[in-house]
């Protein structure tokens, strides 16, 4: 019995610690849209710069120092880090890195997504467990006829060496995500709306009729049970505690 | 033809127009090999402009970027130009507090009170600290490649010259035997 107690107190050591640190990190490293080619990594600093990775130690933060350059094809658009393994959109794949040694980022996988030439693509990643969610916006193809190929693609993680595709759902033009819980957030610039998805089967991802209406959305981050949305001009703050009933609680104060 | 890595980017590049008709054999488009009309022209910022970076006066987003919320801090990149903050502590009352101005910037990211951003050719360390007294803390030149070409744009434009400085802006005008196009 004594020693039940003592390992139920040990536990809620453990548990009081991690919620500690994750509040903390919360507060201090602050979060990023999913559309960016910056990311920070403990003291390491990573940049997509067109067909590169490009590795800084900002131990010393004033004097960053470029330590590693990491080729790769070009069209790098968006990076994410997630549980140690950073994701990397490009106009034509999407790339997972090992960072165990973060000064020398190793690719695990690309998976080239379409054996086409000349479209255009704007692919935020948002993963969640082991699965990742992109969008793919394509624009127009190298002649100018508009392609109606643009979609949220689920990739199946667990081998990082090799996604697989799970899922793929049709969007107009789709831009950045995120999730909260089981749901995952898009900005949708072709139907000027935040879609909302239902992930909680990630092999079977539901539409929902939730949602938001907002001109040209771009990108958001969640906030806890806010969400806040960018677009082209302007920004919301919206209240997500239920998304069935998703409302606006602040926008800019012009 | 076939499928390449990295044709995406062969054609953002600047592309010499006599060779289009030669590259894009395939499509039904006709190409001369200059191009008077409407397009795209570079604003330039020399050297000295591109270090420019100081706070300014809050100012309205014409076109909103990346995206960093740092405790109740909102940045928006503004492209070329900057960064917008917002305090957001209070949803019902957002608070435009000043526009960082960091020229030719594309991206950026916090760590703690210290900004990274490009600038041109150049990663950037700013110190914000005092968001209102921002200051240069740190610059590694050379080390970006900026798109030479006018962003989300189909069209022919005036080609960067890079001894002019560090591209700020483009600035739909009448050209006169441009060379360039985006497609």
């Amino acid at each position: 019995m004594m020693k039940k107690h003592i390992y139920f107190a040990l536990f809620v050591l453990l548990v009081s610690g991690c919620a500690k640190d994750a509040a903390y990190d919360d507060g201090a490293v602050g979060k990023s849209g999913s559309i960016t080619r910056f990311a920070v990594f403990q003291h390491y600093m990573y940049v997509l710069n067109q067909n590169e990775i490009q590795t800084y130690d900002i131990q010393d933060k004033a004097h960053p120092a470029l330590i590693h350059r990491l080729p790769t094809d070009y069209g790098l658009e968006t990076i994410t880090i997630y549980e140690g393994t950073v994701f990397v959109g490009s106009t034509t794949a999407l790339y997972l890195l090992d960072i165990s040694t973060p000064a020398e980022p190793k690719i695990l996988s690309k998976s080239d997504r379409v054996a086409d030439i000349g479209f255009t693509g704007c692919d935020p990643v948002a993963v969640k467990g082991n699965y990742a969610y992109s969008t793919i916006k394509i624009i127009e193809n190298a002649c100018g006829f508009i392609s109606a190929e643009s979609a949220l693609v689920v990739y199946d993680v667990t081998d990082k060496t090799d996604p697989n595709v799970v899922g793929t759902y049709p969007l107009s033009m789709p831009n950045g995500l995120g999730y909260q819980g089981n749901y995952l957030f898009v900005c949708d610039e072709g139907t000027d709306q935040l879609e909302v998805f239902d992930i909680s089967d990630p092999t079977a991802v539901k539409t929902t009729s939730y949602g938001y209406a907002i001109t040209d959305p771009f990108d958001l981050i969640v906030d806890g049970q806010r969400l806040i949305v960018s677009s082209k001009t302007d920004f919301l703050i919206l209240d997500i505690s239920d998304v069935a009933q998703i409302r606006k609680v602040g926008q800019i104060t012009k | 033809m076939p499928y390449q890595p990295g044709n995406k980017a062969i054609i953002k590049l600047i592309i010499p127009l006599f060779l289009i008709g030669f590259i894009f054999a395939g499509c039904d488009k006709a190409e001369r090999e200059f191009y008077d009309g409407m397009g795209k022209k570079p604003v330039y910022a020399s050297a000295e402009e591109l270090r420019d970076i100081k706070n300014e006066a809050p100012q309205p987003i014409i076109q909103s970027g990346t995206i960093y919320l740092s405790d109740t801090l909102l940045f928006i990149l503004e492209r070329h130009k900057g960064i917008h903050v917002f305090n957001i502590a209070d949803s019902l009352n957002t608070v435009n507090l000043t526009f960082l101005k960091i020229p030719a910037i594309s991206d950026f990211t916090i760590s703690g009170t210290v900004l990274y951003a490009d600038s041109w050719k150049d990663l950037v360390v700013i110190d914000i600290s005092k968001l209102f007294q921002i200051t240069e803390a740190g610059r590694v030149t050379n080390v970006i490649s900026p798109p030479l070409f006018p962003p989300d744009y189909e069209g022919a434009f005036e080609c960067v010259d890079e001894s002019k400085g560090g591209v700020v802006g483009w600035d739909e005008v009448y050209l006169e035997s441009a060379k360039c196009r985006t497609f």
